[in-house]
């Protein structure tokens, strides 16, 4: 569920680091609308069908294979979809590394065409980020004018009837969350020093992310809650592909930073998930021994530091081959947060778990010298 | 043959929409009389079945009248549409008679009875047109299409008559079923009634319609020689949870909540969706959880929004469920588990009323209580068994099971003197009400056994704490219920997992050991028990140093308790895998200053009582204790944890007791008022022979090992000291 593919360096061109969506999948969003007849709601470019499609993947009528941009539950998309079709707006909630970012551009892109109109969330995230503010000299020279305002991506969403996203809502002060309120409920953001009111045209919707592990940052205010869609995004269903997923990400990973490890024989990778798996499900694989969760996420995002870690010590400091030896330090700094609880859940599960699998015991060695 | 009409009407079993077309179709042909799917015994209930007391979910139950466990149940809810036949019947005076395989060749197989295989020929035509729910397939498809129920329903069987075409797996117990089913029929027809009605699974319809009968001798060829059983009916309560269960009718219904809406809806002629979201608003609200009115219309508009996204021609329960936890649960699905309990599934509780024929559970306990003689008498009777003989055991077993069931017909009474485990003593009296406690027992099962080992693992299942767990193992064992002790195990093995309070696993050794321990002699598996008591310890060892910190007065009480009752159950099993964590958590306890007196004191005396500990550390450790750099109040907290138990410690050890002697000696006045009343509630414990030895000893310590024998007669003393010796299994050496 994080995404799986990495973004393509030819793709996008003009030598950017990182091409945007619409135009990384320029071919497959022209494609999908060349086949889709179905209606489409007012401005958006797609039906909601081929938006579905465009993130999921599949083979098209014209035998156009589109690609998977979201690996996990169908009816997620389906709901996402059908939120910014009913013209409420849409928070994803989730755990670091569940793909909430990567689902909100792409989901932008399929419906307006346009992943750009993005607020990114921060402690001093503003009002003028979310309403608009002044080109001061021009206010000073001209007086208030139309011309002197600057307009926020969400004024501007508005006015074209397109979506906009909002990073990491939760960040964003309270005070400043609550001028959301009176956009999403009256569809209309006045200007009183002009008195003139921009109303949103249909299509205009606001896909929101926040990370639900983050508890009191800034939670949302009730009526802010009441006003949104809220869809939480799971981490990975199967052992196998959240593997997959830290393989393919650490390996990227490695490319960039230039250790030379050796990723094709990672072993440790799916005892590392493995171990984050259970942790985190409170029960062992093979569904017979029950373990405590500790406070830390352990989601995907974490595995793959762990690993980026060990190899990058296998590499400095070892013989490139990614060991136990390596993992174990950061995989009980990742586990264990909270010195006490936390503590005594990995001991317990060293006990427990890792003591009785013979084929781990390097594993256990390392991580008894560490504790 | 030809003047009767046979009308075929192939119903989804449990489907409210076929209950509804059921209806409509029945008004329309008004029949003279209806043949209802299902062993023919059950005609002896359709008397009772039009009892208002009779309140669905209800089962008609059918079974083995040697071996009650051996049974097929029929499960009816409100909305499926042989219970709406039989009712509509009912209130018509319309005979009802129910054909299918009897139950007497049924149960009658090697087996264990399993008529609950059988397909859903309707949800594979609604899946085919893209639906995840038969129930709205039936309605777009058949509901909404044709004016006549009777057509629709042919449609259906001409529908089924292809999918059979198609498939051409036909297997023997469905030919077999078929030709019973005939040959009831034919014996209706016979009767020369106008009109005739069949209600069965839409399967069987085309092989029941009058055209496609084969000859009768086939059918009757068919059905020779089938092995027969005699059988008993009779209606249990049932619960819409059970509705679920794959038994008798098709394969069980997942969502009987959900049906109920529809099929009430549709009934009263209400909004669906609406009607649907408000009543979740309601559920969620009475959990003290927002949703407001403004949420149902969102919920109610996201609903169809998404069966747009998804192509249906209508909101099914998936887009209800997702709609409720996007925008009225904010994504969490923890709410939405309630809405599945309390809605989806149901809390329904069918009746059954007085009259109708006995419970094969009553009927077990009465073959029961034959057998063991034991009679059922209004007045208190004493009984003392003695669990070595095998009849008595059983009845003990009989008893205790009962009690589990909630029917405590006996109840444990002090067995004496006797401090032997192998003697229980009970006092047994039989009250009317006992037999309403039968009647919902019955539920759980048609033996005592069946029933009570269900009801325990249901028990274990929501059990509140660990303790109540533990004690659920010692139930398991007494009443003899090995495969509800696998239950109760595997439960308390997740929840030992997901416990972090180490006192509560503490609490769970003892009865564990017990059960490994002792379990052998009642012929349990206590392999299983080793595998969780060996978990628990090693939970509870790793936990235990932590979970010693920082406690207050009461709470370290609790913890000695603990760990003296775990050390006790630690001891019992005498495995290395179990005692060596554990003695080394207790070491570090001991080791520890910081640790409240109390359990450190106790950690100390346990480890010298099982030698784990020398007495030259302990009493260097209780010279730290109690030196005068400490808190006073502290270290008589040490002590008191130290020295309960056996007082002969004192006795024995004179390094020990001139430590105690020297700290109390050195105490200030002040402090020592404070020491006080801890010191005598500490020494008060033992009896008062001890406490005088243990004055004599302080008032003369230069006296060694206790008063010195002045004047012993050694000729006085032999013979009682060889019988010790000989006791003791001692050579015996020559006496000169």
């Amino acid at each position: 569920m994080t995404d799986p593919s990495i973004p393509d360096p030819q793709a996008g061109g003009d030598g950017v680091l990182r091409a945007h969506a619409e135009d990384q999948y320029a071919a497959e969003l022209a494609a999908l609308a060349d086949v889709d007849d179905r209606p489409r709601p007012p401005r958006w470019r797609l039906s909601p069908w081929a938006v579905t499609t465009y993130l999921l993947g599949g083979r098209l009528v014209d035998g156009t294979e589109i690609s998977a941009k979201y690996v996990g539950p169908r009816r997620l998309i389906e709901i996402a979809v059908a939120s910014l079709a009913t013209d409420r707006a849409l928070l994803l909630l989730g755990v670091p590394g569940t793909a909430k970012t990567w689902v909100s551009e792409h989901l932008a892109a399929a419906v307006s065409g346009s992943s750009t109109l993005v607020v990114q969330g921060t402690a001093g995230t503003a009002e003028e980020s979310l309403r608009y503010g002044w080109n001061y000299a021009r206010l000073l020279a001209e007086g208030p004018s139309r011309a002197a305002l600057v307009e926020s991506p969400v004024m501007r969403a508005m006015e074209s009837g397109s979506l906009v996203r909002i990073e990491e809502l939760t960040r964003i002060p309270a005070d400043v969350q609550d001028a959301l309120i009176s956009i999403l409920s009256e569809k209309s953001l006045p200007v009183p020093e002009l008195d003139l009111e921009v109303q949103a045209l249909a299509g205009f919707n606001v896909i929101a992310t926040a990370n639900n592990r983050d508890k009191g940052v800034n939670d949302l205010s009730s009526a802010l809650k009441r006003r949104f869609n809220t869809l939480v995004l799971p981490l990975p269903d199967s052992l196998e592909q959240e593997v997959e997923i830290v393989r393919t990400r650490v390996a990227a990973i490695g490319r960039s930073l230039q250790l030379p490890a050796d990723l094709e024989s990672m072993s440790e990778i799916a005892r590392v998930v493995q171990i984050f798996r259970e942790l985190r499900s409170g029960v062992t694989l093979d569904q017979r021994t029950t373990v405590k969760s500790p406070s830390a996420t352990l989601s995907t995002a974490e595995a793959i530091s762990v690993m980026t870690n060990g190899s990058a010590l296998a590499a400095h400091f070892g013989d490139g081959v990614v060991r136990a030896d390596d993992v174990a330090a950061s995989i009980t700094g990742a586990v264990v947060k909270d010195p006490v609880q936390d503590r005594i859940v990995w001991q317990e599960y060293l006990e427990t778990v890792v003591k009785d699998r013979p084929e781990w015991t390097d594993l256990y060695r390392a991580c008894r010298e560490l504790a | 043959m030809t003047t009767t009409r046979v009308e075929v009407l192939g119903i989804r079993h449990h489907g409210p929409g076929s209950a509804r077309s059921l209806l409509g179709a029945l008004d329309e042909l008004e029949p003279e009389v209806l043949v209802i799917e299902g062993a023919p015994e059950l005609d002896a209930l359709v008397a009772s079945a039009a009892d208002a007391n009779l309140v669905p979910p209800v089962a008609a139950l059918a079974y083995a009248a040697e071996t009650p466990r051996r049974a097929v149940f029929y499960p009816l809810a409100v909305f499926s549409p042989e219970w709406v036949a039989l009712r509509w019947a009912a209130a018509r005076g319309v005979p009802v008679r129910f054909a299918d395989l009897p139950a007497a060749h049924v149960l009658a197989g090697d087996e264990r009875a399993e008529v609950g295989r059988r397909t859903d020929p309707i949800g594979a035509l609604a899946q085919a047109a893209g639906y995840d729910d038969a129930e709205r397939w039936w309605e777009d498809a058949v509901e909404h299409r044709s004016g006549s129920s009777l057509e629709s329903f042919a449609a259906i069987r001409e529908a089924m008559a292809e999918v059979r075409a198609a498939s051409d797996d036909e297997d023997d117990e469905n030919l077999v079923r078929e030709a019973a089913m005939r040959r009831v029929l034919r014996a209706v027809v016979k009767e020369g009634p106008a009109r005739v009605a069949v209600v069965c699974g839409a399967y069987h319809a085309p092989a029941l319609h009058p055209d496609a009968w084969p000859p009768a001798t086939q059918d009757t060829k068919r059905l020779a020689g089938l092995p027969r059983t005699k059988v008993a009916v009779t209606w249990a309560p049932w619960t819409a949870n059970r509705l679920a269960l794959a038994s008798g009718y098709g394969a069980g219904v997942r969502s009987p909540g959900w049906y109920q809406h529809l099929f009430v809806s549709w009934q009263q002629h209400d909004e669906v969706v609406t009607g649907w979201l408000s009543r979740v608003a309601r559920a969620l609200r009475d959990e003290g959880l927002d949703a407001s009115p403004a949420g149902v219309v969102e919920a109610t508009r996201m609903a169809e929004a998404l069966a747009a996204v998804r192509a249906r021609p209508s909101v099914g329960l998936s887009e209800l469920s997702d709609a409720t936890q996007t925008v009225l649960c904010g994504g969490s699905d923890l709410p939405l588990r309630l809405i599945d309990e309390r809605l989806v599934i149901g809390e329904d509780l069918g009746r059954v009323p007085d009259t109708v024929p006995l419970t094969p559970l009553a009927q077990d306990l009465a073959r029961l209580q034959r057998s063991l003689r034991v009679k059922p008498t209004a007045s208190t009777s004493s009984i003392t068994l003695d669990l070595r003989k095998e009849a008595q055991r059983e009845r003990s077993v009989l008893l205790h099971r009962l009690r589990l069931l909630g029917v405590p017909w006996g109840r444990p009474t002090d067995a004496g003197r006797s401090t032997g485990t192998f003697k229980e003593a009970w006092d047994l009296r039989w009250e009317p009400e006992l037999a309403v406690g039968l009647i919902e027992a019955g539920l759980y099962g048609t033996t005592v056994h069946e029933a009570a080992e269900a009801k325990l693992v249901e028990d274990a299942g929501s059990a509140p704490d660990l303790a109540t767990l533990g004690r659920m193992v010692g139930e398991c064992l007494t009443a003899d219920l090995p495969r509800g002790l696998a239950a109760v195990v595997d439960t308390l093995a997740e929840r030992t997992a997901h416990q972090h309070d180490v006192l509560a696993l503490l609490e769970a050794i003892e009865p564990l050991a017990r059960t490994q321990r002792y379990g052998d002699v009642r012929g349990a598996d206590t392999r299983k028990v080793a595998g969780v008591l060996h978990i628990v310890v090693t939970r509870a060892a790793v936990g235990l140093r932590a979970a010693c910190a920082s406690l207050d007065d009461d709470a370290a009480a609790a913890m000695r308790r603990a760990v003296d009752a775990a050390d006790r159950g630690v001891a019992l099993v005498e495995l290395a895998s179990v005692t060596d964590p554990w003695r080394a958590a207790v070491l570090a306890v001991s080791a520890d200053d910081r640790i409240h007196g109390l359990v450190a004191g106790r950690a100390n005396r346990l480890l010298l009582d099982r030698g784990a500990l020398g007495s030259d550390d302990v009493a260097r450790r209780m010279s730290r204790r109690l030196s005068l750099g400490a808190d006073a109040v502290a270290g008589a907290a040490w002590l008191d944890g130290f020295l309960e138990g056996d007082p002969l410690l004192l006795l024995h050890d004179p390094a020990l007791l001139g430590l105690v002697d020297t700290w109390v000696a050195g105490a200030e006045e002040s402090t020592f008022e404070d020491l006080l009343p801890l010191l005598r509630r500490t020494f008060s414990r033992f009896d008062a022979a001890a406490r005088r030895q243990i004055g004599v000893r302080l008032r003369r310590p230069d006296a060694e090992h206790g008063p010195a024998p002045t004047d012993l007669d050694l000729d006085r003393g032999l013979p009682a000291a060889l019988t010790v010796a000989e006791i003791l299994g001692l050579a015996r050496v020559d006496a000169s």
